[in-house]
């Protein structure tokens, strides 16, 4: 029985420009006293990329992320993944986050198949044992054979995205956060990894998804929250948030 | 929702620490992975480090044992293990600050601990001083090298080094990710620190009134840990507490930055 309760919640990004990011430009104008490269371009932008941001996620929340781009929904996710720390505000997690933003993450090319699986499953939480006992299941999912003992920069781009997807999917989380859901190799296989990917849905406690397809939330999503410029616009189900967007 | 438990400052970053020692499957894994990707496809594979380094010592050993005037017999040793101490020290300098920066994509994509990937640029160092270490063997059997109790003496001095890695390469780290040129500050600086520490030159060939310019450089009293003990003999009391203060003010420091700057990392990189 997961959940998540964030409690007015700020997130305010620095946009630093090249003198600003510059130790030796800093210096001669800290010993100058701002005499030279007086420019006023040291100050620093500040974009408020969440604004207030309150809720609260319960069991059984399947809740989608929409907005027009630079809404805040990645920034949002990468605040659930714990990735950002809130600079105000304050975020309650009951169970563990996996957040699945990049399912190539971690895979390395000069690796094999099988050392992949291994590593992406301990970036994803898991121990040896258990990833021991997921390698048979994932191998065969994958359906990549003895591909699986060959360094990855022998496969194809979808043979990549199979064997990434595989083991990414192998977890059981209990709040599970996605950035956009990937597309998977041929037809035969989409049908496959929908269906791996539904499972991993229904063994979710909460999940949140960020997409720009509206149909994929419709189908995935009961709830819904609709950002716009960082302020949750409008929080509710999912065909009351659509009625307003 | 006022029920929400907050943690200071220092309890995330010790938190942080915590977890990052403990994920040592991680960062073990990863840091092979970055000495293969190193050498991928190569025949000889890693042992290419060990080569390159071999042919250098060899080599610098001929020209500067003649240049400096000192028998060869006692020169090439010295120069293998300053040379195999130097390495080591310069690489985890080099490398210090841009360890955030070039963890970007797992830093924006999944939760780690921060000391996960210092730990894997320090490991990273480290295995490729150990595949660097062979290279004095032949010379230690060639020459006669005294190999006694002392010797022992060189995995404490690697222990200091480790740790002191991880304090300043935190702190350099930190401070490579908010400013983006201590990379090349640093770079400029090292080669100065090369000549002006005893690596190539023996201090015993410097005039006593200018003994000071090795008692006041730390790195001369890191690499003396290192480089006394593979030949032999112990390092001075004096290096020792000079590390030792060294490693306290590091330990101290990197904690009071880590806690400080932990959480802004990220928004910098």
């Amino acid at each position: 029985m997961a959940s998540v309760t964030l409690d007015s919640v700020t997130v305010d990004f620095p946009i630093y420009n090249v003198n600003s990011r510059s130790l030796k430009k800093q210096f001669i104008r800290l010993t100058t006293g701002g005499a030279l490269n007086n420019d006023e371009s040291h100050k620093c932008v500040v974009v408020k990329a969440l604004d207030n941001v309150s809720f609260h996620l319960e069991h059984g929340d399947r809740v989608g992320l929409i907005g027009h781009n630079g809404a805040g929904k990645s920034t949002l996710l990468r605040v659930l993944a714990q990735i950002y720390e809130p600079t105000a505000g304050r975020i309650h997690f009951d169970g563990k986050v996996s957040p699945l933003l990049d399912v190539m993450l971690g895979i390395n090319q000069e690796s094999s198949g099988y050392e992949n699986i291994i590593l992406r499953g301990l970036l994803l939480g898991l121990t040896r044992d258990e990833i021991m006992q997921k390698t048979a299941e994932i191998a065969a999912f994958t359906e990549l054979g003895d591909y699986l003992s060959m360094p990855v920069r022998t496969y194809s781009s979808g043979m990549q995205l199979r064997l990434a997807f595989g083991v990414a999917t192998s977890i059981s989380p209990e709040i599970l956060l996605l950035d956009e859901v990937v597309g998977t190799g041929d037809a035969a296989f989409m049908v496959k990894a929908e269906k791996r990917f539904n499972e991993l849905i229904e063994q979710s406690s909460v999940v949140v998804l960020a997409s720009h397809s509206n149909d994929v939330i419709k189908r995935i999503c009961n709830k819904a929250i609709l950002l716009e410029a960082g302020k949750v616009k409008y929080f509710g189900t999912i065909e009351k948030v659509f009625a307003h967007y | 929702m006022n029920n929400i438990p907050t943690k200071t400052r220092t309890a995330l970053a010790f938190t942080d620490i915590k977890d990052g020692f403990s994920k040592w499957n991680i960062w073990i894994l990863l840091s092979w992975q970055d000495i293969r990707m190193r050498y991928r496809r190569s025949t000889l594979g890693p042992f290419w480090i060990t080569l390159s380094m071999a042919i250098t010592i060899y080599t610098m050993g001929l020209l500067y044992g003649h240049l400096f005037k000192m028998e060869l017999a006692h020169y090439y040793p010295y120069l293998a293990a300053s040379m195999l101490g130097w390495s080591l020290i310069s690489s985890l300098l080099t490398d210090g600050s841009g360890i955030f920066i070039e963890n970007e994509h797992f830093l924006k994509q999944i939760k780690l601990p921060y000391i996960t990937f210092i730990l894997r640029a320090t490991a990273r160092n480290f295995i490729i001083f150990f595949h660097n270490i062979f290279v004095i063997i032949p010379i230690i059997i060639f020459f006669h090298v005294s190999v006694n109790l002392f010797t022992l003496l060189f995995l404490v001095g690697l222990l200091v080094i480790w740790i002191n890695a991880i304090t300043f390469g935190t702190i350099l780290a930190i401070l490579g990710t908010r400013f983006r040129d201590i990379t090349q500050l640093i770079n400029s600086l090292i080669q100065v620190v090369f000549f002006l520490t005893p690596v190539m030159w023996s201090p015993a060939i410097l005039p006593e009134k200018y003994q000071y310019l090795v008692k006041l450089n730390p790195f001369a009293q890191f690499l003396e840990l290192l480089r006394n003990p593979l030949l032999g003999t112990p390092p001075s009391a004096y290096a020792f507490a000079v590390t030792l203060a060294i490693t306290l003010v590091g330990i101290a420091g990197s904690f009071f930055i880590f806690a400080r700057y932990r959480a802004r990392i990220t928004y910098w990189i």
